[in-house]
């Protein structure tokens, strides 16, 4: 896989240029405030944790960023220059790639056309030209291997995956795709121990291939494992915003949990100690 | 910051229970394969039930009304891939012809003028559909049903106004006529056989529709959106844009079958069309569409026109008593979609592994 | 990988491709109507408008079973529209080819308290009833084109058609002095007694007589379905349609199945009509709708004024009369004026 990351990397990228910023960014959707005065950078070459319950409103930023849905207010900047995106398209043609928590799969479609879908291959550039359907199958099953997953057989639709399966599926597509920014949303949400720590290493592979990258998690571990710079969101608003050298794992879990939340966490750290 | 990954986790080794799909697994997990075999079955049935059916000019005559319905079929199935529905295919079809022949007649332009005309009203109106639907968020179902309504009433108010009656004006004296005539409706004569040139075009438009939908990126589109248009979206698909296409395409398809009705039978009756719009939908059904979106075939589409135009059409070969006709359509059309809903079940068992 | 390029510079190179493409387009239509010919005609003087002068005033319902879109009624409705006119009434016309909505339609009639109804009887049990209210609530009503046999039990005042059996009956017997062994009745529509008797009448002239259900809102089905049975029953040498687009249809489905079987039809419109004239459709057999419409109209006007009855206890008959190549040149301009 890293290999695949360096060839994919955009080779411009040079480690700490700001290639995502949002100033005060805000969103609301109707009445409701999703999103607050939200202040971020993303560097090349780093990993921005976004940390937060559920609810926080780490998925409306994602969405910001990706193209879902445009912020009401504040300003977005990708590469220096003010942008809007309208659409997942604009955000994609900038090199931002992401892995949506609910996937982003067409069940019904086969395992390689929902690789490629919305990047396919063709064969030209009329509208009507062929994919290369064997290049693309042949691409599709390739990263998977590396992945670790190989699907009985490339042509059975995703739906027949198992959910850990299917997100390694999105995660494989949005590494071979990104080029800039990788946006990571609960990557581990669905994967059993051995396969968050291969997505994890893969994360920390990305970042030394130069990319930025931003992983939402509710997990402070795997967040501390990774991460350069931490932000913990609470009702839409940023509570922390400190870089490595200035938190350590306690501080961070601390900070997110509070009250109940924290017995079922002193159980997950009595875990990982021994 | 940790030093660079340098190791990449092992390659996995050859999953045991990787399945070598078969050619005949393969085969019988395509949609339209159920189509087929349907197909089969009620062709034979009516070869040996019907004697009359057993000539070559009766199978070119079950293929011509087939392709009538074939046409805008091919546009409707993939409409359907993509997850919408279109209920106003049936009228404009009347409307497209309606236009070209009135407006010709009472300016007194070349036909040709007409035909443009008629194809940018016919494109306006699928994406009037298009827009509506995408914009307002209202189930397709109900917006062309209201563009019907709208269609319907204005085929026979607008040909009233104009002609006095409710049925277009004879054209065929009119220049254009002789060239249109032949590329919408002509007869080749091969022995005692006639084949109409719509049958050409609707397998044209059938392959042209195979490819697109297997081939192409648009087809990748086609059917994302349909299966799934919030995943879609969330991956770059421009679904507005291929939804809004989609039902331009079956727009154009009834400006082609309306073509092809006014310049075979000349003077239109502004009722007409009306019906046509869940035959259609039921060629793509029984060809193996799903309802929801999202899967589907060009193949099979065209199969279950055939279907149709088979059944409809054998009922009066074998003698039987036509009035009996609904009732039969209503129960071979059952059938076929049994079968083909088996066999696609069929194809899927054998694939656990 | 999607390529990085500035969204406004595609926009730009999108628009002026647009306007070019534009532009040709409009000079291309421009060309092409330059070159145009045929057409319709210089509008005559008088398409059938003209009189009036009566004054009466009257409000009058007319209710038909009118199938959208069917060319047959536009003449009826012009009779009646201008016998309105010629009295100085007015006509306030509706239609349901469903007899259920056509009773209904009756029924506002009634309630809007119309001066007269002029109604077709199609349906007879599912019509019959509101009739009868009509008269006991004192409205006159008449009928026409429908329902022969059931007009004084509706308590019309009079019935204005053709007499459906018998014009099958004569049409039956000029087929059989013409050759016909078999012939093949088409039916374009359900539930009409009048469709149903013609056929009928054309079976007690000649029993050999098979009936065939189409389509009428669609030609292609019906001719393709023509064209089947004909292939399949090579015996049909005679078609009778009960329609004239039908009759037209007809025409075609002959030439493709290469059958040399002959056509004749009911009722006519004026491409038909000249078809007659060019010795391709045998005879069409005239209602003379515009007549029934007009005097529907003309007698509850004479009778809400002075009391008068047409019909002497008997249904009026303005039918039927056949039209072929021996009459038809006297009869085709008023075709193609829509008054007959």
């Amino acid at each position: 896989m890293t290999d695949t990351l360096q060839e994919h990397a955009d080779p411009t990228l040079h480690k700490g240029e700001p290639l995502v910023e949002m100033i005060d960014v805000g969103k609301t959707y109707g009445a409701i405030r999703a999103l607050e005065g939200i202040n971020m950078v993303v560097n090349a070459g780093e990993v921005t944790c976004v940390l937060g319950d559920n609810g926080a409103g780490k998925s409306t930023l994602i969405k910001i960023i990706s193209g879902l849905h445009p912020h009401n207010e504040g300003h977005v900047k990708v590469d220096g220059e003010e942008v809007h995106f309208r659409t997942p398209r604009e955000s994609l043609a900038h090199g931002i790639a992401t892995v949506y928590q609910d996937l982003a799969v067409v069940s019904l479609m086969e395992v390689w056309r929902n690789f490629f879908l919305g990047s396919e291959m063709t064969g030209s550039k009329l509208p009507l030209s062929g994919m290369k359907i064997k290049d693309m199958r042949r691409i599709a099953d390739e990263e998977l291997r590396k992945m670790g997953i190989v699907v009985k057989d490339i042509d059975q639709p995703i739906g027949t995956l198992s959910g850990g399966q299917r997100q390694c599926v999105a995660i494989a597509r949005a590494v071979y795709f990104g080029a800039r920014v990788l946006i990571l949303d609960e990557p581990t949400a669905a994967l059993g121990v051995k396969q968050s720590g291969v997505v994890l290493k893969y994360t920390a592979a990305a970042r030394d291939a130069g990319l930025g990258v931003v992983f939402i998690t509710h997990n402070p571990h795997h967040a501390y494992l990774v991460g350069n710079h931490f932000i913990i969101l609470k009702l839409g608003q940023a509570v922390l915003d400190k870089k490595r050298s200035e938190v350590n794992l306690d501080e961070l879990t601390r900070q997110m949990a509070g009250g109940d939340e924290l017995t079922e966490l002193a159980h997950e750290l009595e875990g990982t100690r021994g | 910051m940790s030093t660079p990954v340098k190791t990449a986790p092992p390659t996995p080794a050859e999953a045991s229970n990787r399945v070598q799909v078969t050619w005949t697994t393969r085969l019988l997990g395509r949609p339209e394969i159920g189509a087929l075999v349907a197909a089969i079955v009620i062709f034979i049935f009516f070869l040996i039930v019907a004697p009359a059916f057993r000539t070559p000019a009766a199978f070119f005559t079950v293929l011509y009304q087939s392709s009538t319905i074939g046409i805008v079929a091919v546009g409707v199935g993939m409409l359907m891939i993509g997850g919408e529905f279109d209920l106003s295919a049936g009228v404009l079809v009347t409307s497209a012809g309606l236009i070209n022949g009135m407006l010709c007649y009472q300016l007194g332009l070349n036909l040709w003028v007409g035909v443009i005309i008629s194809l940018l009203f016919c494109l306006g109106v699928g994406f009037t559909n298009g827009y509506l639907v995408m914009r307002t968020g209202i189930p397709s179902f109900l917006i062309t049903l209201g563009m019907f309504f709208v269609l319907q009433g204005a085929n026979l108010g607008v040909t009233k106004v104009v002609t006095g009656s409710v049925s277009s004006p004879n054209i065929n004296q009119m220049d254009g006529f002789q060239s249109l005539n032949f590329i919408f409706a002509h007869e080749f004569k091969i022995g005692s056989v006639t084949l109409s040139i719509t049958v050409i075009w609707w397998l044209l438009f059938v392959v042209l529709s195979a490819w697109i939908l297997q081939r192409t990126k648009i087809g990748n589109w086609i059917f994302a959106v349909g299966g799934n248009a919030a995943s879609a979206r969330a991956v770059g698909v421009p679904v507005t844009r291929v939804k809004i296409g989609l039902f331009m395409t079956v727009s154009f398809l009834c400006w082609f079958t309306g073509m092809h009705y006014l310049y075979r039978f000349v003077t239109l009756q502004a009722g007409n069309g009306v019906g046509n719009e869940f035959l259609y939908i039921i060629a793509a059904v029984v060809g193996g569409t799903l309802l929801t979106g999202g899967y589907g075939n060009a193949w099979g589409v065209a199969i279950g026109a055939f279907i149709f135009g088979m059944t409809s059409l054998c009922i009066v070969y074998a003698g039987w008593d036509p009035n009996w006709f609904k009732a039969f359509l209503g129960v071979m059309l059952l059938l076929a979609v049994m079968v083909n809903l088996y066999v696609k079940r069929l194809s899927t068992l054998r694939k656990v592994g | 990988m999607i390529p990085i390029r500035s969204a406004k510079g595609r926009a730009l190179g999108r628009s002026r491709k647009g306007l070019t493409l534009t532009a040709l387009a409009a000079a291309a239509l421009l060309a092409l109507s330059a070159c145009s010919g045929g057409g319709a005609p210089p509008a005559p003087e008088n398409q059938g408008g003209g009189g009036g002068g009566g004054e009466s005033g009257y409000t009058l319902a007319m209710i038909t079973h009118e199938s959208p879109g069917d060319t047959f009624w536009d003449r009826i409705r012009a009779g009646a529209e201008q016998a309105a006119k010629d009295t100085g009434s007015t006509l306030k016309y509706s239609a349901d080819p469903d007899a259920t909505k056509q009773a209904v339609l009756i029924q506002n009639a009634i309630d809007s308290k119309v001066d007269g109804i002029a109604t077709t009887l199609v349906t007879p049990d599912a019509l019959i009833p509101t009739v009868q209210k009509a008269v006991q609530a004192g409205i006159p009503v008449d009928s026409f084109n429908s329902g022969l046999d059931y007009y004084k039990q509706a308590g019309a005042l009079t019935h204005f058609s053709s007499d459906e059996r018998l014009a099958g009956q004569e049409a039956g017997k000029r087929m059989k002095a013409a050759g016909a062994t078999k012939i093949l009745c088409t039916i374009q529509q359900t539930g009409s007694v009048a469709l149903e008797d013609r056929c009928a009448g054309v079976k007690d002239s000649v029993p050999n007589t098979e009936n065939l259900q189409v389509n009428g809102q669609d030609d292609s089905a019906v001719t393709s379905a023509i064209q089947a049975k004909l292939t399949q029953d090579k015996d049909i040498n005679w078609v009778i349609t009960l329609g004239a687009p039908q009759a037209m249809d007809t025409l075609k489905a002959f030439e493709g199945s290469g059958s040399s079987a002959k056509v004749g039809t009911f009722d006519t419109r004026p491409d038909a009509a000249q078809a007659v004239k060019d010795g391709k459709i045998q005879f069409y057999i005239d209602q003379q709708p515009y007549l029934q419409g007009y005097m529907a109209v003309t007698q509850l006007y004479l009778f809400k004024k002075n009391g008068n009855i047409l019909g002497g206890g008997k249904p009026v008959l303005t039918g039927p009369t056949f039209v072929d190549s021996s009459n038809i040149d006297t009869i085709l301009p008023f075709v193609q004026n829509n008054t007959r």
